[in-house]
């Protein structure tokens, strides 16, 4: 790689389980085979050899065992530790080098004895530690809150150890770290609250943690004690020391340890639900070494405190999701109450937000797009809606329905400008009619964040060719977290995806509610079918019967009756008459609306003269003045288009039977592609401030005395037209004529 | 007058019948007017054989024919006389009170051979069974008052 730019993986790339040395404090030896074949062994195992280290490889160990390792009882090391178990303090023995502890594990088919000198002065055994052990995870167990947790732990862990400082650490998903609890006794600074970057404890490195709970570098400036193999096969690998308490650890953490002013260091794993949660880590300024014992202690207590961190967040957990249920359910009920999906989410402004712990949200469906609380502009937000559409963003995630990312600068570039409203972004697609989507937005976190370091650089930037080391300062500066929001926690994404069931289910029965709705007007239509066909049928026949008994009446008993009785009779025949005038009228009416056209062609000109033929009784007698321009060939429903002349001409007619002569005038032209017809008369006219009532039905601006009708015919008129896809339109003044207007699209028009 | 064929009037309503043999009397034809009151006299009647020659016999000039009516309904009558061979070329004009499309249609299809919407205006109604009886029937000098209504009753009933 190029030499200018530091390989910040170089620390990640490096095989720490395979460094083929160990730490000065033991001697480790590797046995396999029958005969316990020595197959690797420290450097300086000749303290508990018979012969000097170099010459043990290759042979039994019976044959190279010095008198305190002989000591140890032969079922011990013969024992196959069961595959994947920890490290298994087999006992202590004293030799003339000192004591040891003997700590035995498998690593493949090798059975690894580890002789871990015992630290000076150590008294401490496991069944002395008990009391203060007990006492510890008592304290413990009555705690929940997080940080409290992790405040007992360190100072506890401290008063088993004895470290001058303890850190309880914790991962993020990133693998940064953060400090959330210490217990110090001032010798080195405090880190409460600092964070660390993922690179400080590399990848590689937090999978051995989970691996082996427990490490201790007793001091950090030993020179590493190689390790020597026996020639053959059985060497052909490395040895792993995965599991190795003595393991060498890597050049560069030693380096980093000098650089955070410690000597010597241990560390325990906290594991909760198979993740790395954590580590309770423990510093001194000088060398010191701790007993197997209290490690195992100090992997206990670690346990504990995993146990209690992990009911405290899942109880956290729980109480964030109770109250996201509760405004999920104000949600819901609004949404079932609302007409449409985005006008009831976004009559809940506060609840919205409050779901997924958001800033600002919004509501896209189709053209509609509603904005709540903090968002990017509209334009912004429909071009993030499409954009998660093009990508099908929702369904390719998780499979949940739901889109989200704290770090929406990163992942769609061309939105980093609006980061100060959505650095964070999360989304459902709602489905239904109206396609659509619901965004919540985080704003980038402005927050200062206490680096241990700058996480951007974990390497200083040296000369070519000069050993990657970690940061030579430590001092904590303040780091503006760029183009990133505050992450999405799995009850608020929960929360999006309950929602979004929600809104699937009300969706689905407004769909089906449609649907029972739509049978509902078809068998209603039916009934109104049936209706006037039961009134056409029924009402007309005593109409009937009334005039023609009357008519009879008039016709054979007349000579019988008073005027007066004569005078009654006209009348009961025209009101019947009228009566029957408006069944049919009204039947029109109804049957203009369902009927299907029957379009043909229709010469206007030769309908223009057949409709005032009929007419010519009512212009009996009277001076009429007809101007009829030449008109052209339609294409329409012929039986519609007669009624449309029909009643034009005919109220022409009508209301000009007060002059003389009365002028009646058809004219034609195209405006805008559209035929334009038009009747104008020189009659009573109107005013022009009814003319919205002209078309309606039953709307008569005259009273019946002086011109008879029942109202419907102009309303027909408009029926008609608004069929053929065109308009009606009406001109007037009191006692000036009217001129009305019916329109037809181009399309109707024959060239 | 015995030459001249009748015509054939099936009305259930009383009313509506005393108004069509009214306006018919009007009319002053000198055919007989056989009432039915219903499709199935309708059809017993259009159904008389001669014994010998098995020919129908007193066909009626024209039928006019209700479009509901009792037992078998007008559309149906229409349909049975139309395609029977022997009595398809009786003409049939419909009456109704119904301006309902369906029934219009229905009945072209059937073979009507006019059709008649019963107006509620006495005059336009007279004007209409005139037109009729001018078009289908013939015209015969008029008896003044000579009701010609003749009541027939099925054979055997």
């Amino acid at each position: 790689m190029d030499a200018s730019t530091p390989d910040l993986d170089a620390c990640s790339r490096e095989p720490i389980h395979i460094p083929g040395s160990i730490q000065p404090h033991g001697v480790l030896l590797a046995l396999g085979g029958p005969e316990r074949t020595v197959l690797y062994v420290s450097a300086n195992a000749g303290a508990v050899l018979a012969v000097p280290a170099a010459e043990a490889p290759g042979r039994p160990l019976a044959a190279v065992a010095g008198p305190a390792l002989a000591a140890i009882p032969a079922e011990i090391l013969r024992a196959e530790p069961e595959a994947g178990a920890g490290a298994v303090q087999a006992g202590a023995v004293d030799t003339p080098a000192g004591a040891f502890q003997v700590i035995v594990h498998a690593a493949g088919p090798l059975t690894v004895v580890e002789l871990e000198r015992t630290p000076a002065g150590d008294e401490d055994r496991l069944d002395r530690l008990y009391p203060r052990v007990r006492s510890a995870i008592e304290e413990l167990e009555g705690l929940t809150d997080p940080a409290a947790v992790a405040a007992v732990a360190a100072r506890r862990v401290r008063g088993l150890t004895g470290f001058d400082r303890v850190l309880i650490y914790r991962f993020d998903a990133d693998g940064n770290g953060t400090v959330v609890g210490e217990d110090g006794n001032g010798r080195l600074p405090s880190y409460l609250d600092l964070r660390f970057p993922a690179s400080d404890i590399p990848a590689q490195a937090r999978a051995l943690y989970l691996l082996n709970r427990l490490r201790l570098i007793p001091d950090a400036g030993y020179a590493p004690v190689p390790l020597l193999a026996a020639p053959g096969p059985a060497t052909a690998a490395p040895l792993d020391l995965s599991r190795s308490v003595l393991r060498s650890v890597s050049p560069v953490h030693v380096a980093y340890m000098r650089a955070m002013g410690t000597a010597a260091s241990m560390s325990v794993s906290i594991v909760a639900g198979g993740r790395l949660w954590g580590l309770i880590s423990c510093h001194h300024a000088e060398p010191r070494h701790v007993s197997f014992a209290v490690r195992t202690a100090c992997d206990l207590l670690g346990q504990v405190l995993s146990v209690r961190i992990a009911a405290g967040e899942e109880r956290a957990g729980a109480e964030a999701r109770l109250r996201l249920g509760a405004v999920r359910a104000r949600l819901i009920t609004a949404l079932a109450q609302a007409d449409s999906f985005p006008g009831g989410l976004a009559d809940r402004p506060d609840d919205l937000l409050a779901l997924t712990g958001a800033e600002g949200a919004a509501v896209v469906a189709g053209e509609d797009c509603r904005l709540i609380g903090r968002t990017p502009p509209e334009e912004t937000v429909r071009a993030l809606a499409a954009r998660l559409t093009a990508e099908d963003a929702e369904e390719e995630r998780d499979g949940d329905g739901v889109f989200a990312t704290a770090a929406l600068p990163a992942l769609w570039p061309e939105f980093a400008g609006c980061r100060d409203t959505a650095a964070g972004l999360l989304a459902v697609a709602l489905p239904g009619l109206r396609a659509g989507r619901l965004l919540w937005f985080r704003p980038e976190v402005v927050r200062t964040v206490r680096w241990a370091g700058d996480p951007r650089k974990p390497v200083e930037a040296g000369a070519p060719g000069r050993p990657l080391g970690p940061r030579h300062s430590f001092a904590a500066w303040r780091e503006t977290v760029r183009d990133r929001a505050l992450p999405w926690a799995e009850a608020e994404r929960e929360a999006a995806a309950e929602l979004r069931r929600a809104v699937v289910g009300i969706v689905l029965r407004r769909a089906e509610e449609l649907a029972a709705l739509n049978a509902e007007l078809r068998r209603s239509n039916r009934e109104l079918e049936a209706f006037s066909y039961s009134v056409s049928h029924d009402l007309r026949a005593p109409f009937r019967h009334i005039v023609g008994f009357a008519e009879l009446l008039r016709e054979r008993e007349a000579e019988r009756l008073t005027d007066t009785g004569r005078r009654y009779l006209a009348t009961i025949v025209d009101a019947a008459n009228t009566a029957g005038t408006l069944v049919d009228n009204l039947l029109q009416f109804s049957q203009m609306g369902r009927s299907e056209l029957a379009p043909v062609d229709v010469d206007m000109a030769a309908l223009v003269a057949e409709v005032r033929a009929t007419l010519a009784p009512e212009a009996a007698g009277r001076t009429v003045v007809w101007e009829v321009p030449a008109l052209p060939v339609v294409r329409g429903d012929p039986v519609m288009l007669r009624m449309v002349w029909q009643n034009l001409l005919g109220n022409a007619l009508k209301y000009t039977r007060t002059r003389d002569p009365a002028r009646i005038t058809v004219t034609r032209e195209t405006a805008d592609g559209e035929a334009v017809f038009c009747v104008r008369d020189n009659g009573v006219g109107f005013d022009q401030a009814y003319v919205g009532k002209l078309f309606g039905v039953f709307q008569r601006l005259h009273r019946v005395e002086e011109f008879e009708g029942v109202g419907i015919g102009l309303a027909n008129v408009r029926r008609a037209v608004e069929r053929h896809g065109g308009r009606t339109r009406a001109e007037g003044a009191p006692d000036r004529g009217a001129a009305f207007y019916f329109t037809l699209p181009a399309a109707a028009l024959r060239s | 007058m015995s030459e001249l064929k009748p015509i054939l009037l099936v009305e259930d309503n009383p009313r509506d019948l005393e108004l069509t043999l009214a306006a018919l009397e009007k009319c002053q034809l000198a055919n007989d007017v056989v009432v039915a009151r219903d499709g199935a006299e309708a059809l017993a009647f259009l159904s008389r054989r001669d014994p010998h020659t098995g020919k129908p016999i007193g066909l009626p000039a024209v039928v006019l024919l209700d479009l509901k009516l009792p037992k078998i309904d007008g559309l149906e009558v229409l349909e049975r006389v139309k395609s029977d061979p022997e009595t398809r070329q009786v003409p049939i004009v419909m009456l109704t009170a119904s301006r309902e499309e369906s029934d219009l249609v229905r009945s072209y299809r059937l073979g009507v051979n006019a059709f008649v919407v019963k107006p509620v205006d006495f005059q336009e109604f007279f004007q209409a069974i005139r037109d009729l009886g001018a078009f289908w029937a013939i015209l015969n000098e008029p008896p003044v008052g000579c009701a010609r209504r003749r009541d027939w009753t099925p054979a055997g009933g």
